[in-house]
């Protein structure tokens, strides 16, 4: 790789994850793709030819807005809806969801927690009953006081002590953030290698959201749990992930270092994205300013052909509504998806190749 | 007293003039909810002043009663909510003598509404008639208001929808056909339809995108600041109000815990649950800090806890915590005396101690 002076970085997107550097590769997602038919003959492509790889003991945070694609994506992973193209892989075993014993296996290896404790959980159960189902189908235990210990043992691990009073409550009987830590706790019971964690905190209070994400950073340390964190808060994501995926319109637009992402974007929506992040160290001046035309989001749709972010895009040209950029290293860690990097980021691609900031 | 914009941001927001009456007074307001367990404190004795041109943002925990206090103050509340104490003044400019809105008669309560104080509601997805478009719900919020004609009313329709950065064909579009960012600037443009001096919005960005919910707010500023409307801004995201909000009202179990301009809170704040607050959000821009948030739940209102009601989550709480009358008094270091909280202990710059007890405190990766 050249060490300096050539403008403009390799046509390639295939770079480096921080997180490879926490643990062995767990999952792979190469190319996944996924279109819904809407009906008259229109088809959605609302994931396309996403591939990113998570590692043990790693977090990586899927930003984006609500119709991204990011929940999706947690969806194709997870088996829950059928991949249109692309494939995902387990510890380098190509997932089989049609052979029902093996994608059993899967699904106790690779767990999920939704967005919201209110209707994730079933009313008519007790804690207990949501706790001892799991570790009764996975995990092989049987005798009463092995599930019974194996219970108690999981609520401590999410902090809900004492185990012996919140066993026999109901869900309703709990807050929003004892209910996620139900959820939470549910999930590891299968003892997965793989968490995939669906925007767990934004339906929970501010002040709540934080120990929430403690606790999730602490279970994947402790469980080296490979655990993608799908946000649209990407103020989180710079403190709880080691790497960040952007999606716009079911691509990635961009990936790399959390602290790099969110502190230099490269890719002009990331950088949308982290201007439009509310910023309380900058009283008054944001939003007084007034802001720019391509601020007007919602009457713009992601563009048809071409890069999608081209209708909002400042620096959109012929290309960029002409043809798709695929993603392309920016350094050895980093990469995004636009042909307008040289003006978007010059300064980031000024930087000798390999080394990252 | 001071404003939350010094020499930063150009056009700066006029100061609440000294000599100015506040254009809503709440004062000494308490709510309850009556059930068969016993009564809710909702809202306790609280004290809230808008002024003129302002925007007070409100900010607090679900369950709070940040809603409660706002819809109470403009007597929207069913039973089994209760006003039990307290009054609430309104003087706008174009009232004659102030307007006491707990007493007013049933007529002049409806004159009040809409026309001079307009409430923004949460969830613009579910707020909108999803079988009127979207010109026949403005046209009949204009005619049960204003005296105007059909052709007035269509007019100010159209107009209204372009006031708020939507075009004017969209008119007849129905709410299914707009995206939420459109539905909140539609229920944005219905608030504004009567000119009405305050308006309350209630969590108006909260369902919505970042990048959406900028431009919205940009938007509600800028409509302020050319129309000179005053604002009570509802939210749980503190970070946002330290943007928007010339003063800002920290809520906790129907409680105002400190009352101060959006510098005062960011730079100085008094109460423990508001460092608490500022501590639970991590920071896109700057250092990375290290991030605390506020361990423990809020307490339940059937039983209040005597004295202060952030007594089981503070980490300064002593004995003598539990006996203090929760009144809200200046902050004895600040200059401005209008900056005020409800914790007569803790100062500003105090070092914080560590957590309750048998909390670690929050952690982040790569640290």
């Amino acid at each position: 790789m050249s060490s300096n002076g050539i403008p403009g970085p390799p046509p390639d997107g295939d770079v480096a994850s921080v997180a490879a550097e926490r643990g062995p590769l767990a999952m792979e997602a190469v190319s996944l793709g996924k279109d819904f038919r809407l009906g008259r003959g229109a088809i959605l492509h609302a994931v396309r030819d996403v591939s990113f790889n998570l590692y043990r003991g790693a977090a990586t945070a899927l930003v984006g807005e609500s119709g991204s694609g990011k929940s999706t994506v947690a969806r194709l992973l997870a088996g829950q809806e059928r991949l249109t193209s692309g494939s995902v892989r387990l510890d380098g075993q190509p997932v089989d969801v049609s052979r029902s014993r093996a994608f059993r296996q899967y699904k106790s290896k690779v767990q999920l927690v939704f967005q919201d404790p209110f209707s994730s959980l079933n009313p008519v159960h007790t804690v207990s009953y949501h706790l001892e189902r799991p570790v009764k189908l996975r995990q092989d235990k049987h005798s009463r006081q092995e599930v019974s210990q194996e219970t108690a043992a999981l609520l401590e691990q999410v902090r809900l002590t004492p185990p012996g009073q919140f066993l026999p409550k109901f869900p309703h009987e709990l807050s929003g953030g004892q209910r996620q830590r139900v959820s939470f706790a549910r999930a590891l019971a299968a003892r997965p290698e793989v968490l995939l964690a669906d925007e767990p905190v934004s339906m929970l209070d501010v002040s709540i959201r934080l120990e929430m994400l403690s606790l999730l950073d602490d279970l994947r340390r402790r469980f080296r749990l490979a655990l993608l964190y799908i946000t649209h808060d990407i103020a989180s994501a710079r403190y709880f992930a080691d790497e960040v995926l952007v999606m716009y319109a079911g691509q990635i637009v961009e990936r790399g270092p959390a602290e790099e992402v969110t502190q230099h974007p490269a890719h002009p929506y990331t950088q949308l994205l982290v201007a439009s992040a509310p910023d309380p160290d900058n009283l008054g001046s944001g939003l007084h300013a007034g802001s720019g035309a391509e601020r007007r989001a919602e009457n713009t749709g992601p563009a048809a052909t071409g890069c999608p972010f081209s209708t909002r895009c400042p620096l959109a040209d012929d290309r960029c509504r002409r043809d798709n950029p695929a993603l392309q290293r920016v350094s050895a860690t980093r990469a995004a998806a636009c042909w307008r990097l040289d003006a978007a980021a010059p300064d980031i691609l000024a930087e000798p190749q390999g080394g990252g900031l | 007293m001071s404003t939350g914009h010094g020499a930063a941001g150009p056009p700066a927001v006029p100061p609440p003039r000294g000599a100015d009456e506040p254009v809503l007074a709440i004062s000494d307001f308490s709510v309850v909810y009556r059930t068969p367990d016993g009564d809710v404190q909702a809202v306790n004795r609280v004290n809230l002043e808008l002024y003129p041109g302002q925007v007070v943002g409100l900010v607090g925990e679900s369950g709070s009663g940040k809603s409660t206090l706002a819809y109470g103050a403009c007597r929207l509340l069913r039973a089994p909510a209760l006003i039990t104490n307290g009054n609430v003044r309104y003087r706008g400019r174009r009232s004659v003598a102030p307007m006491e809105i707990l007493h007013v008669h049933a007529d002049d309560l409806r004159r009040l509404r809409w026309r001079e104080i307009a409430i923004v509601f949460q969830s613009a997805m579910n707020a909108l008639n999803p079988v009127l478009n979207v010109r026949d719900q403005l046209v009949d919020v204009i005619h049960a208001h204003l005296r105007v004609s059909r052709q007035e009313a269509r007019d100010k329709a159209g107009s209204l929808l372009e006031m708020v950065g939507i075009p004017r064909s969209r008119l007849r579009s129905y709410p299914h056909e707009l995206s939420g960012g459109m539905r909140q600037r539609v229920m944005i443009a219905m608030a504004l339809a009567t000119e009405p001096e305050v308006v309350i919005m209630d969590e108006p960005t909260t369902a919505l995108d970042v990048v959406v919910q900028r431009d919205i707010l940009t938007q509600i500023v800028e409509l302020k600041e050319s129309l000179g409307f005053s604002i009570l801004f509802i939210t749980h995201d503190l970070s946002l109000l330290l943007e928007l909000a010339d003063r800002i009202a920290v809520m906790y179990a129907g409680q105002l815990l400190e009352f101060g301009t959006a510098r005062e809170i960011q730079h100085e704040p008094a109460h423990p649950y508001t460092r608490g607050l500022l501590n639970s959000f991590p920071s896109l821009r700057g250092a990375r800090r290290d991030l605390a948030g506020i361990p423990g739940s809020p307490p339940d209102l059937h039983d209040p806890p005597s004295g202060c009601p952030f007594i089981p989550r503070c980490g300064y709480a002593t004995q003598a915590c539990a006996d203090i009358d929760m009144r809200l008094l200046p902050v004895a270091s600040s200059l401005d005396p209008a900056h005020v909280t409800a914790c007569p202990f803790v100062l500003p710059g105090t070092p914080a101690p560590p957590g309750p007890a048998g909390r670690p405190a929050a952690t982040s990766t790569g640290s």
